[in-house]
């Protein structure tokens, strides 16, 4: 029996874990919301990293920023309850998944690197605001973040065929 | 993070991960295409996919099916997933679990409904 296996069954066997299994249309209203709501943030970041990269540098990267980060916050209030849910309707199957696991991994990297981003090289970016390259640091933390989000989105839909 | 810590996170993962992946689709065999025919003697109308456990002479079989909504649309109610009805399903081994198959379509009660 593998750790937290107890929390898995109880999860698996919550209310609206059966909800997600039973209903005929609640599964699939489920996922797509989901997929509204990590569309709008991973084309967010995706945006963002590449303005970092130096796409369109006479875009003011604190403006776009100041842009973004409310709709990709907002989009997490959509992405992680329905995520939450779905994993809920086959929670002890998943959880031994590669891709699922990948992407959490990835979704953990994805985390630290923002948040290192946020802590490091964006603390001086009125030095880079516009119109100049970005810094090596800004740089590699953008193009990290493109390759774990896209690295995201291919496990994630890779989990219905592994 | 640094870069090792990362690697070492990454490493953990591919170690761990194999032990038990489990209806997966590269995990049936599509070389080789079955038939079995049985009894039904449970049946689930589930998300993300339905099964059946169709027994047959020597052994049960579990046939992982499709999700609800294709089954009811294909013209597959969860009312004729009968416990105790013969059915017949055309499909792929499990590599991983002797006991398991992936059904491309089923017969029951004398119709065929494409799975896939």
């Amino acid at each position: 029996m593998r750790p937290g296996s107890a929390l898995l069954d109880a999860l698996q066997a919550s209310s609206f874990g059966a909800a997600m299994r039973d209903s005929i249309w609640l599964y699939p209203v489920v996922e797509t919301v989901h997929i509204i709501g990590f569309s709008i943030l991973v084309g967010a970041v995706i945006m963002f990293d590449l303005r970092v990269l130096g796409v369109s540098k006479r875009v003011p990267v604190r403006m776009l920023a100041h842009h973004l980060l409310p709709w990709s916050a907002a989009a997490l209030l959509l992405i992680v309850p329905a995520g939450f849910l779905m994993f809920s309707a086959d929670a002890t199957s998943l959880i031994s998944n590669r891709a699922f696991l990948i992407k959490m991994v990835l979704l953990l990297l994805a985390a630290t690197n923002a948040a290192t981003f946020h802590m490091g090289a964006i603390r001086e970016v009125e030095q880079w605001d516009q119109g100049t390259t970005a810094p090596a640091s800004a740089r590699l933390h953008a193009a990290a973040s493109l390759l774990i989000w896209l690295g995201v989105i291919t496990c994630g839909r890779m989990i219905a065929y592994v | 993070m640094t870069k090792s810590t990362a690697l070492a996170l990454l490493a953990l993962l591919l170690i761990a991960a194999p032990a038990a992946a489990h209806h997966g689709w590269s995990s049936y065999d599509s070389n080789n295409a079955i038939t079995l025919t049985g009894t039904i003697t449970e049946a689930s109308y589930t998300y993300p996919h339905g099964t059946i456990m169709l027994e047959t002479p020597g052994k049960i079989w579990l046939a992982v099916l499709a999700p609800p909504s294709r089954m009811s649309a294909r013209g597959l109610p969860s009312s004729d997933l009968t416990v105790g009805a013969k059915a017949t399903v055309e499909g792929y081994a499990s590599r991983q679990d002797p006991n398991e198959m992936r059904a491309e379509r089923i017969t029951v009660h004398g119709r065929t409904i494409e799975l896939r």
